[in-house]
């Protein structure tokens, strides 16, 4: 028998006050572990994400360059955005080196026109390849077709829809100078938070009809299957068969992600490291009303031979031992909400982050250890003689 | 008169107050008492009279307003905190009315804690402690499980087990019964062959069996 054996069983024997408590600190480490363990699986996710599409490169045609090659009539033409990718000349882009890595070449065209009496953004797509890009859209519908049975099929963002009471099957006309297309709504594009939420998406020939833009795409989207793409060298190799064309890798994109869910990480754990500052009051709380039911036991320690400093370390050891409990289940209860959260709020599966699990054990025996500052001053206040005097 | 043995206690002069509020109320005022090696001395006198806070003073629970304690012929009023702790362990053992026990810990456990907080390896003590009072059979109990005759043999044995010089039995019979309390009492008058002994009590009868009674009237000795 020693200190410590001492403290266990007094513990042990307070279960209701050590649950009190100790659940004070899983509240706290359960926060703390959920949020990295979520955060660090939407990190991963983009990464892998960004790796199994391989790099997003976005081709357009090289701005810059027109005035150049046209002069000055076309200076103006250039403000109105008529630089266009010639449609046939697409295939040519594989004929790069690292064409096997090409997984999704997705042209686009974009231009406005009016829906109903509203100016809309339009985009215009080869819906089989758009399709790869956005397999995460959530479509109230079904995808349009390339080639609507009998009318054309578009779809259309939420942002759109819901203003203008669309849904799936809604018939709308799409009017473009003295072009019109009458269209049915496949379907509705949920909200992403993204540009979507603000266009009307067509099939490519219906839009390059409406546009009268026959054969031109306005940009590539490009994304690579490959584990480590050469992202960089892929857009020289497509500049390069496209002359006049640029090719831009949009690992900036990727970058802004993870700004965004950096922030969104560090937010949370402001929220947990309140949390964690709560449950130290909880636990210092609990230990206190536990003192002064233990008033008495560390009156009469003390006159069986105890030291303030021995007092004192009983009361850290199980400020330690409340802390480490409420680590470890913290840690497993965190883990287990980051696998319910996750999946609703990124859209990712978590894994259990063993390596944070020391971490935060070290950190909710800090927290328990400093929850019993307060009941330490109180026990070395005590004296034995008036506690122990017989009434 | 011949030489007995030696004075192990000497309360010279010791005055003690208490502050309520604004006002001292003063409880002892310059007690002196000696207590031999191995005497066995009662305390009487009426309620609120200050027994407990000698008690406390002899024990070194409290410090004295005014006057000297000495052990020995040391002077233990001048030492810190930290030396009396230390000197506490080892030279007194107390025993409550309340018997006082953890009640978490078995009678073994709780026999056992004065040699944990001494930092002493060695238990074989709490075995020949507990021997001593009688209760070896019943140390892996917890104290509900025990009798309150037992409960105070235990306590008893928690006084011991370091050797203690003094042992201070602050009515130790008092939450017990007659027969109960006599035998308490015998275990003490033999424990006095080994140290000294003073004890509390109300009952006259218990006092008679110790070697000398003191009573405290006034705030003071009154033999
Ligand atoms: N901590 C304290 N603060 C104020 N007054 C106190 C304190 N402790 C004791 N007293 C007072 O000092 C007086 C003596 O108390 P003490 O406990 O020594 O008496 P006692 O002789 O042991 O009485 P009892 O026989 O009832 O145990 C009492 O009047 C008591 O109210
Ligand atoms: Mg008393």
């Amino acid at each position: 028998m020693n200190l410590h054996s001492i403290v266990l069983k007094d513990i042990s024997r307070r279960k209701t006050k050590l649950i009190v408590a100790v659940l004070g600190v899983v509240v706290a480490a359960a926060a703390l572990v959920a949020v990295v363990t979520t955060f660090t699986a939407a990190t991963e996710s983009l990464y892998e994400e960004s790796n199994t599409f391989g790099a997003n490169i976005v081709v357009k045609p090289e701005t810059r360059s027109i005035p150049l090659v046209a002069g000055s009539t076309s200076a103006g033409s250039l403000f109105t955005g008529e630089n266009y990718i010639e449609e046939s000349e697409i295939p040519r882009i594989y004929t790069i080196e690292n064409k096997a890595n090409l997984a999704v070449v997705a042209p686009r065209l974009y231009g406005i026109a009016e829906l109903g009496n509203s100016p809309v953004v339009v985009m215009g797509v080869d819906p089989e390849e758009e399709m790869k890009l956005k397999a995460w859209w959530n479509i109230r519908g079904h995808w349009m077709a390339e080639e609507g049975p009998e009318k054309t099929e578009i779809m259309v963002g939420s942002d759109i829809a819901g203003p203008m009471g669309l849904e799936e099957g809604s018939l709308v006309t799409l009017k473009q100078g003295d072009v019109y297309i009458d269209a049915r709504i496949a379907g509705v594009i949920e909200s992403t938070g993204g540009n979507e939420d603000g266009y009307v998406i067509l099939p490519l020939a219906a839009s390059q009809y409406l546009f009268g833009k026959e054969g031109k795409v306005s940009s590539l989207e490009i994304r690579a299957l490959c584990n480590d793409c050469p992202v960089e060298e892929m857009s020289r190799q497509i500049m390069e068969v496209f002359p006049g064309l640029e090719a831009r890798p949009m690992s900036q994109i990727v970058q802004n992600e993870m700004t965004m869910i950096e922030h969104a990480q560090s937010s949370a754990m402001a929220v947990s490291v309140i949390i964690l500052l709560v449950s130290a009051l909880t636990v210092a709380s609990t230990m206190l009303a536990s003192i002064n039911e233990k008033i008495k036991e560390i009156g009469i320690m003390r006159a069986v031979g105890a030291s303030d400093t021995q007092i004192v370390s009983m009361l850290f050891l199980e400020g330690a031992i409340i802390g480490a409990l409420g680590g470890i289940l913290g840690f497993f209860i965190g883990t287990g909400a980051s696998f319910i959260a996750a999946p609703l709020t990124v859209s990712v599966t978590p894994s259990p982050i063993w390596m944070i699990l020391p971490a935060v054990s070290g950190i909710c025996i800090l927290t328990g250890m400093a929850a019993s500052l307060v009941p330490a001053r109180k026990a070395l206040g005590i004296d034995p003689a008036e506690v122990l005097r017989s009434v | 008169m011949s030489e007995g043995p030696e004075k192990l206690i000497r309360v010279k002069d010791v005055a003690k107050g208490y502050r309520i509020g604004s006002h001292e109320v003063e409880v002892l005022h310059g007690i002196n008492l000696e207590v031999r090696e191995r005497e066995f001395i009662s305390i009487m006198g009426q309620s609120g009279s200050g027994k407990t806070t000698l008690m406390n003073l002899i024990g070194m629970l409290d410090r004295p307003d005014s006057g000297r304690i000495l052990f020995n012929d040391v002077d233990i009023t001048g030492k810190t905190q930290k030396e009396l702790v230390e000197f506490r362990r080892r030279t007194v053992g107390f025993v409550f009315q309340q018997f006082h026990l953890i009640p978490s810990l078995t009678a073994y456990e709780n026999v056992a804690m004065p040699l944990v907080f001494a930092g002493d390896k060695d238990h074989d003590a709490v075995a020949s402690a507990l021997e001593r009072v009688g209760l070896a059979h019943r140390m892996d109990h917890k104290p509900v499980e025990l009798s309150g005759g037992e409960q105070q043999r235990v306590a008893i044995a928690r006084a011991i087990v370091m050797k203690p010089k003094i042992l201070l039995a602050d009515e130790p019979t008092g939450a017990l019964d007659a027969a109960t309390g006599l035998r308490i009492i015998s275990l003490l008058k033999s424990l006095s062959g080994d140290m000294t002994v003073v004890m509390v009590t109300h009952n006259r009868e218990l006092a008679s069996y110790s070697d000398r009674i003191v009573h405290i009237q006034d705030g003071n000795i009154a033999e």
